[in-house]
């Protein structure tokens, strides 16, 4: 069973998928948010990619995210399997440059959201998946920036523990006494 | 060429994005061309899926608990109205069911079996949504195993919502009608004009999703609040489902054809449930 701890964070974001998209089918009614995005499985992504910035393997975990995300949510790969590692790559470069406190990592995960924002604007616009105006695209971004914002506040204490203490695909044993 | 060659970051970076526009264009080509996805694919939908049903439960006791609230607040005003209607709808009944055994007897007269107004239902539960507002993709708890296939329509709150776009074993991608993908399949559709004439068109989508007949050739004899119905040509979704009702006829940006606008039907806001229409006729 301690064998399994090193996939924890990976069942952890396969719970945040399922949540993802249950979340969304209840808050889409919600005013303001028909024109914004539910975020929270990337925002997890991105919290875990900044606090354990040295884990490379996290990279693939983006990876095998974005492909099972993609194939659930869309039926095509390419949304969230290019955006998501390249966006991690990027943060955990700037992590190494950031101090390890909450509102450096929100402010630097919400420019995170508005990368994958825009990159799904244009993957959408450029397969022909959907018809998207560059002003539906800006109409979006406060609401998504609020709405995630709000899932920042909400997780990062959960994701802040899961990176630490289950970082993925590393023996934790072989630290402890 | 020789330096590029040489330059191992550059190569490889290359490599990756001609692979990944491959596996992209791959992906989106398979998602438009196949009527089913791959056994990959499907096992991994249908694993997600468990786990969206499981999350979904406890949220979705949740928000009933709030739909209840505000439904027991508006009881009294229902009430008038649905007390209003009783007479009417025993009216509708009894005429409903003497017109559908005349119809039994007639099919039976002209040996007909199956036609286009003939189909049967799945009903299924939403149990998730694309995360962002712009895909309009749901995803449904039933699928092949419940005779869910490719195209089918999808009805929710008394009209048409979308189509199926992706069935897996144990759950089903839909499609919503007011979707802005080019390679969707759209419905064909009819309406009565004043003249008794049937117009017949295609929905499809303009602007900021909304709905339009398109392809109508006789567009000024159709009024406003006038229901539009699916033809069943096409081959996909039965004749006679309700789409929606004509909000205005106006022209188009270059003032050459009319363009009428659609009120929708069917639930797209928020579809908790829907109904899966499986054509009787092939």
């Amino acid at each position: 069973m301690s064998s399994l701890k090193k996939y924890t964070l990976a069942f952890a974001l396969f719970i945040t998928l399922a949540l993802n998209g249950s979340l969304s089918l209840y808050l889409h009614p919600l005013y303001g948010f028909s024109s914004g995005a539910n975020l929270l499985l990337p925002i997890g992504m991105m919290l875990v990619a900044l606090i354990d910035d040295t884990n490379q393997k996290e990279l693939w975990l983006a990876f095998g995210t974005g492909i099972v995300s993609d194939v659930f949510f869309f039926g095509i790969i390419g949304i969230y399997t290019v955006s998501l590692p390249c966006v991690c790559w990027f943060l955990q470069k700037v992590a190494r440059f950031l101090p390890e406190l909450f509102w450096a990592r929100a402010v630097f995960t919400l420019i995170g959201t508005v990368f994958l924002n825009a990159y799904n604007w244009l993957f959408f616009n450029l397969t022909g998946i959907a018809k998207v105006s560059l002003g539906m695209l800006l109409k979006g971004l406060l609401p998504t920036f609020l709405w995630s914002a709000a899932f920042i506040i909400l997780t990062y204490w959960i994701w802040n523990w899961l990176a630490i203490e289950f970082p993925f695909m590393v023996k934790q044993e072989n630290y402890r006494s | 060429m020789k330096k590029f060659l040489q330059n191992k970051k550059l190569l490889s970076v290359c490599i990756v994005v001609i692979a990944l526009f491959t596996v992209i264009g791959g992906s989106v080509s398979l998602r438009n061309k196949r009527n089913t996805p791959l056994v990959i694919q499907s096992l991994g939908n249908d694993i997600v899926a468990v786990g969206a049903r499981v999350v979904d439960f406890p949220i979705g006791i949740i928000s009933g608990g709030f739909n209840n609230v505000n439904e027991l607040l508006n009881t009294q005003n229902e009430n008038n109205y649905l007390k209003s209607r009783v007479s009417e709808l025993e009216q509708t009944k009894a005429r409903n069911s003497s017109l559908e055994a005349e119809n039994k007897q007639l099919k039976s007269a002209l040996k007909l079996k199956k036609t286009l107004t003939d189909f049967d239902q799945v009903n299924a539960s939403v149990i998730s949504r694309s995360p962002d507002s712009w895909t309009d993709i749901l995803v449904i708890n039933k699928g092949t195993t419940s005779g869910i296939r490719k195209n089918m329509a999808v009805m929710s709150g008394g009209g048409i919502i979308g189509r199926i776009v992706e069935a897996d074993a144990a759950s089903a991608k839909v499609e919503l009608i007011t979707t802005t993908d080019k390679s969707a399949n759209r419905f064909a559709v009819e309406a009565q004009a004043t003249n008794g004439k049937k117009v017949h068109g295609i929905i499809t989508v303009i602007g900021d999703k909304t709905l339009a007949f398109t392809q109508a050739v006789d567009s000024k004899k159709l009024k406003q609040g006038t229901r539009i119905y699916t033809s069943g040509m096409g081959g996909n979704s039965p004749k006679g489902l309700l789409v929606g009702t004509v909000a205005a006829t106006t022209h188009d940006s270059f003032g050459l054809s009319d363009l009428i606008k659609v009120n929708p039907a069917g639930e797209l806001n928020d579809p908790t449930t829907v109904t899966v229409i499986k054509r009787a006729v092939d």
